[in-house]
């Protein structure tokens, strides 16, 4: 075996043996001794780290997946626990615990632009590990804890300079971003060394099994065979899986999974409720006008339905920018737009105010689209409602403005789908769910925003749908889609309540 | 390490390296640093760069240490210190340089007339297992000088000793046979001698955990005739993580006389 010494010492000892410098004093000597034997690590197993942070009371379940991860997973995991039950707490605490232990010297950690504030925060408050954002006259050889956003990392010349450093555990937050295996940043990822890796997603499947399937292929190629053996046994078709229970197995032996309900802790209900809504006679006339157009150019008939669900703002901008393309039906859509431009009502609005004067309390609302926020926020302003915007291209300091005002001033606070990630409301408890997202982990991370650790009041959430439009199929896809999820990974918290009941 | 423990840890600390403690009470230390402590754990190379760069005059920092947060009265300004706070790693770290080499004379009755006292070498290693998980010991050995004999826990038998830095009168030493670096040589091979011996189960479990991930890699690359880039930085990525091997660091050490 492999034996490592340095020769360190005996140089030292050398000097004092020939009177070059003076010898230590005893006391110091001994208090040296001590401190070696009191940090000393008896064992192989067990977690170093919570010595070392006697402020951090890590919670029960986050302390026992960092054991997994080291002791089961032997470093590589996915750390899927639901939002909120502080997936950041347990991989700190496993990169505090590889530092302790000498087997981590450096590590990277990548994450979304939005929250390389908040890493850097908790590594250095929390875990005293000094984490230090990646900047472009940064000498990074010289820091061994880097942080830099997804963005950065996969482009020249940033990635050049990261596979040059040889950094021995890394940690990828929001990690469904690697869903997509013909992505820059999957393959900037699949190119790293990752002798200890950690994939941070609360959603390690978004839409189908094959997300999961690349997730780990990326942390331990072959742990689910190769892409035709994992097809052949695992799907017939995408949303159907057989050997379910082997899947599970396997996915359990590289992802630790804490939902809500296993925490013991005490969590505050999700009142979900589906709120149907119906078109006025107008605004379903212009619905069913969008389906009889045959050109829609590069813009989707689905997008069009959406949109015209949403907002006749959303929708006129659309139409408007058909306008422009050169369009064979540009008549037609002239004759939509105007009629469109007509309406006086908005069903989805008129019901998203009437829930808003009941909750007599702080909403949230969630939509997909940047005109129906603004359409929005006009609309409840004329209602003497005030609210306001946030969107994911704030940088910090606005977000932490909006947030601030939204926590002082405002009643409502109306996101788009990138606000999603990176805000905490736990001082909120309605969540309206304006327009339906396809991808029903969009949903959790939504309502991860205000039902996390800290929320201390039930959580009542409004799934806005309009009945006889796309939006019951996309209920209906929903469905589908976590149905899988629970078959591989485990039971979601109620995303959405059970829609065939309701609709 | 209890707050208390950390407490009378600086006090130690600061007496025994000169720097004059100003103000204390159960949960605070105020102290007056040297310039070699300041150098050592106040992180400030640029002014003391500037500080030797200009000659002017140095200004050590004078620091409170609060020591236990939960006693700490509000209106107290200080660093709030604890096991695992940067700072305690700095002093740790400083310890360790400061306490790296002795050379001690047992305290003998000098009424018993001339006394001579015997060269023993003795050092104290940290020794760690490492493979993706790690294990540490500590061994203490001591050799005598003169007649090669090699004692175990050799830090136990002197932690209770009265030393003094020089020999006292009518006190004499012999001077060693074995020269220090020779006995060092032989306490080196003895500790091997003792790793050698031990169970190394671990190492063959992590070679196990080692082949296991090899196989599923291998597996998923199995059709593959070239094999790209990223199958050997994963391969090479496994050998850093389960890869075992043994480190021996000395702690510290030094020559003792004893009687």
């Amino acid at each position: 075996m492999k034996i490592e010494r340095s020769s360190e010492w005996e140089e030292g000892f050398i000097k004092k043996l020939d009177h070059l410098e003076k010898w230590d004093s005893w006391t110091l000597y001994k208090m040296n001794y001590d401190i070696v034997k009191m940090k000393l690590i008896t064992d192989f197993t067990g977690l170093q780290a919570t010595k070392y942070l006697p402020n951090l009371k890590p919670l029960t379940h986050q302390l026992e997946a960092a054991e997994t991860v080291i002791e089961r997973m032997n470093g590589k995991a996915i750390l899927a626990d639901e939002v909120g039950l502080g997936k950041t707490i347990e991989a700190g605490l496993i990169l505090k615990e590889y530092l302790i232990r000498g087997l981590v010297k450096r590590a990277l950690i990548l994450a979304p632009a939005s929250l390389i504030n908040q890493w850097i925060e908790e590594l250095n408050i929390k875990f005293h590990i000094p984490a230090i954002a990646y900047k472009k006259n940064v000498p990074i050889e010289r820091y061994d804890v880097l942080i830099m956003s997804m963005d950065t990392a996969k482009k020249s010349p940033h990635k050049e300079r990261i596979y040059e450093q040889d950094y021995d555990m890394i940690i990828i937050d929001e990690a469904h971003k690697l869903k997509n295996h013909k992505t820059q940043i999957y393959e900037f990822v699949q190119s790293l060394k990752k002798k200890f890796c950690l994939l941070l997603t609360a959603t390690p499947i978004q839409n189908d099994v094959f997300e999961l399937f690349y997730l780990i292929s990326l942390l331990k190629p072959g742990h689910l065979g190769n892409y035709d053996t994992f097809q052949s046994a695992f799907s017939a078709s995408k949303h159907d899986l057989e050997h379910n229970d082997y899947l599970k197995e396997l996915v359990n032996q590289v992802m630790v999974r804490n939902r809500r309900e296993d925490t013991g802790i005490e969590w505050t209900n999700r009142r979900v409720q589906i709120v149907p809504i119906k078109f006025t006679k107008e605004e379903a006339e212009v619905y069913d006008l969008l389906g009889t157009l045959q050109n829609t150019g590069s813009f989707s008939l689905i997008t069009l339905r959406k949109e015209m669900c949403s907002s006749k703002e959303a929708t006129a901008l659309t139409l408007s920018k058909m306008l422009e393309e050169d369009n064979a039906q540009s008549q037609e859509v002239e004759a939509i737009l105007a009629k469109l431009m007509a309406l006086e009502v908005n069903s989805k609005a008129n019901k998203t105010l009437e829930i808003i004067e009941q909750a007599q309390d702080k909403v949230i609302i969630f939509t997909e689209y940047r005109a129906t926020q603004i359409y929005l926020q006009w609309y409840l302003h004329s209602k003497g409602i005030t609210s306001v915007l946030f969107n994911g291209k704030f940088n910090k300091n606005k977000r932490d403005y909006m947030k601030h005002l939204f926590k002082e001033k405002a009643q409502v606070l109306i996101a788009t789908e990138a606000g999603g990630e990176g805000i905490n409301l736990q001082f909120c408890h309605h969540v309206i769910n304006y327009d339906l997202p396809w991808n029903p982990m969009k949903l959790e991370q939504r309502i991860g925003r205000v039902h996390r650790l800290g929320q201390e009041h039930d959580v009542h959430i409004y799934n806005l749908a309009i009945a006889n439009t796309i939006e019951e199929n996309i209920l209906a896809l929903l469905h589908t889609k976590i149905d899988v999820f629970e078959k591989v990974v485990g039971d979601l918290d109620a995303i959405l309540s059970n829609f065939k009941e309701s609709v | 390490m209890y707050p208390q423990q950390v407490h009378s840890f600086l006090r130690q600390f600061f007496t025994e390296n000169d720097c004059y403690i100003v103000g204390e009470d159960h949960h605070y230390l105020t102290v007056q640093l040297t310039v070699d402590i300041d150098k050592k754990i106040m992180n400030r190379p640029f002014y003391w760069q500037y500080v030797e760069a200009t000659n002017s005059e140095p200004n050590p920092a004078q620091v409170t240490f609060i020591t236990n947060q939960t006693a700490s009265a509000g209106s107290l300004y200080g660093e709030a210190i604890h096991f695992g706070s940067p700072r305690m790693n700095q002093l740790f770290q400083a310890t360790r340089e400061l306490g790296a080499y002795v050379q001690m004379y047992e305290k003998v009755d000098t009424a018993r007339g001339q006394v001579i006292l015997t060269p023993w070498l003795g050092v104290n290693y940290k020794v760690s297992y490492c493979c993706d998980r790690t294990k540490e010991m500590l061994y203490s050995f001591g050799i005598n000088l003169l007649t090669g004999i090699i004692k175990e826990d050799f830090y136990e038998t002197l932690y209770a000793t009265e030393f003094d830095t020089v020999p006292a009168e009518h006190v004499f030493h012999v001077q060693y046979i074995i020269k220090p670096i020779r006995g060092l040589q032989r306490l080196d091979a003895a500790i091997e001698a003792i790793i050698a011996q031990d169970d190394h189960s671990w190492a063959t479990e992590a070679k196990k955990r080692w082949q296991r991930d090899q196989r599923v890699l291998d597996y998923f690359y199995e059709d593959v005739d070239d094999k790209p880039e990223c199958y050997n930085i994963e391969k090479k990525a496994l050998e850093e993580q389960y890869d075992a091997k043994i480190k021996i660091e000395i702690i510290n050490g030094g020559l003792f006389y004893l009687y």
